[in-house]
């Protein structure tokens, strides 16, 4: 019995009991609040998506739209996607994009400033289904393309344009 | 019908994996009920993305998820044959069935938090991308995926145990849907939960303190609700959990003649690599804790064998990146001697930032204490095998 109840049995036990308390007491809050930050979201297919795009443009539902433009062009062509370098939406916008994009290869080009003008210069337009600014500004001489939320937009290359 | 598919998904992972169980198991030796479901879902998740990968080299389109489903129910067949003995079992204490209730509530938590959260950018852009791609083109990741500039940022190069399991999901829903994807990483912590349970009676020959300690997972953030956690679609937690398992094998397996444990180590070692890149590092420590206990041990050579189905997985998925031309991604430098020597002056920032990561109560709570005072009691036991590879293990990850 003396060995059952011995000084060193009680502290280990309050030991861990100490422990155990301090940790509930400081994890709970931390997951209490992830837990309600959220509610439950509607189940679609695409739904990381998106949120994505809804949470960087703000426009709802629009990844069914992009993919639906993008299967529309020619897959054999490349879509050319601008982002900004010092923009941490712009990038994540374009790589959101450059998923929906498939099947088509793409090309990210994250750039200074919002004026993608020389870069596009070099491009081929013979080799581009599209180009799309994300949070850019869209040269002049390029016709409007469609535009989703703030801050995207996908002009196609049509013989038009090019 | 979204409900049936998982379950119909989640079925075949689990009877593969069983079928796979008791080929590695002898029919004499008990493993408890958390024991075998943790088991069963890491060998059948493994199993199935290696038959997809493997088999899509050759077939592509119904053909594939249909040889694949052949498998596991030819794996599940003869895991009908050979059944794994459950352990003679006394009535559960009222404390026991206590935390069970506490244990299942969490698990409920976590699936609800796993479904109001969305992917992480990781787990969308760097795990969903190649299951979603390789779906559209008839289960094979695309050629022109892997050479790609352009989706370099989604790093082509990553192994394919989890994209490969949500295709499997896809495959069994008829649709690429990144709502339903999301439930294999709470299947992962139901996992990490019943091993904690399992190797908690293990080692203390007591099933509260297992009960307990799975409890208690629940309350460290980064494990539920930070990023990287559990519910946002990393690989970081499964990687984890096969690593758990991994080191939880091989600490069984220094009991003499205990070779059903050294084969479980063997096949979840092998699984490493193919979960994360990192898990290569994992690999390498787990590996090297293999041997130091095939030494100690005194066991025969041909237990060094344990190590070829991992050096198979590393060098074959090497082969096929370099057979497919894959862009190397720029955020990584690669691993030679003149890396290691230009970039020394890291070691003391680095150090710093693990330091920092011990005592961040916001993403660890306390867990780093509380593991810090486990150690503390390890250290009287070090002489053991057993607690020699705990240390190592927990050291080397650090």
């Amino acid at each position: 019995m003396a060995s059952r109840f011995s000084y060193g049995r009680i502290a280990h036990v309050m030991l861990w009991c100490g422990l155990a308390v301090a940790s509930l007491g400081i994890s709970i809050p931390k997951i209490y609040s992830g837990a309600t930050a959220y509610p439950l979201r509607p189940t679609r297919p695409l739904h990381t998506c998106d949120s994505y795009l809804k949470f960087a443009t703000g426009a709802s539902g629009a990844s069914k739209d992009l993919i639906s433009i993008f299967q529309s062009m020619t897959a054999s062509k490349r879509i050319i996607i601008f982002t900004r370098k010092d923009d941490a939406f712009s990038s994540g916008l374009g790589m959101t994009t450059a998923y929906l994009a498939s099947p088509h290869l793409v090309r990210l080009f994250e750039i200074n400033g919002t004026h993608p003008d020389n870069e596009l210069a070099k491009v081929n337009p013979d080799e581009v289904a599209a180009v799309v600014f994300c949070r850019m500004n869209r040269p002049a001489w390029l016709p409007a393309g469609k535009i989703f939320g703030s801050g995207l937009e996908i002009v196609s290359m049509s013989k038009k344009v090019q | 019908m979204s409900a049936l598919a998982l379950l119909g998904a989640f079925g075949t992972l689990l009877v593969a994996g069983y079928g796979l169980l008791t080929l590695l198991v002898h029919q004499e030796t008990r493993f408890g009920l958390t024991e075998q479901i943790a088991f069963s879902w890491l060998l059948g998740t493994g199993a199935v993305s290696l038959l997809l990968w493997i088999f899509g080299l050759f077939v592509h389109g119904v053909l594939l998820p249909a040889l694949v489903s052949i498998v596991c129910l030819l794996l599940g067949f003869v895991g009908w044959r050979r059944m794994v003995s459950l352990p003679f079992r006394c009535a559960p204490k009222s404390f026991e069935i206590f935390l069970g209730i506490i244990v299942v509530i969490e698990i409920a938590v976590v699936f609800y938090l796993s479904f109001v959260h969305t992917f992480g950018w990781d787990g969308l852009l760097n795990w969903e991308i190649k299951a979603h791609y390789a779906f559209a083109n008839g289960g094979v990741l695309p050629a022109t995926y892997f050479s790609d500039s352009g989706r370099a940022f989604s790093h082509p190069e990553y192994p394919l145990a989890i994209p490969f399991t949500e295709l499997w999901l896809y495959f069994w829903l008829g649709e690429a849907d990144q709502f339903c994807a999301k439930a294999i990483f709470p299947m992962f912590y139901v996992i990490g939960t019943f091993l904690v349970i399992a190797l908690g009676r293990r080692l203390t020959g007591k099933t509260w303190t297992g009960l307990l300690m799975a409890a208690f997972l629940f309350f460290v953030p980064q494990i539920t609700v930070e990023v990287g956690s559990a519910i946002t679609g990393y690989a970081d937690f499964p990687l984890g959990i096969f690593y758990l398992a991994t080191i939880g094998c091989l600490f069984c397996a220094t009991e003499p003649k205990n070779d059903t444990f050294f084969r479980l180590y063997a096949s979840c070692l092998a699984l490493l690599p193919w979960v994360k890149r990192d898990g290569l590092i994992l690999w390498v420590v787990a590996a090297a804790c293999g041997v130091f206990v095939i030494l100690r041990t005194k066991r025969a050579s041909r237990y060094f064998w344990a190590l070829v189905p991992g050096l198979l997985i590393i060098c074959g998925w090497r082969f096929y990146l370099s057979a497919m031309h894959a862009t190397q991604s720029a955020d990584f430098l690669p691993v030679n001697w003149d890396t290691f020597s230009n970039h020394l002056y890291r070691v003391l920032p680095l150090l710093s930032a693990l330091l920092a990561e011990f005592h961040n109560l916001s993403a660890w709570g306390l867990f780093w204490f509380v593991v810090a005072i486990g150690v503390a009691y390890l250290l009287g036991q070090i002489r053991t095998p057993g607690s020699l590879v705990l240390l190592t293990a927990l050291c080397c990850i650090c």
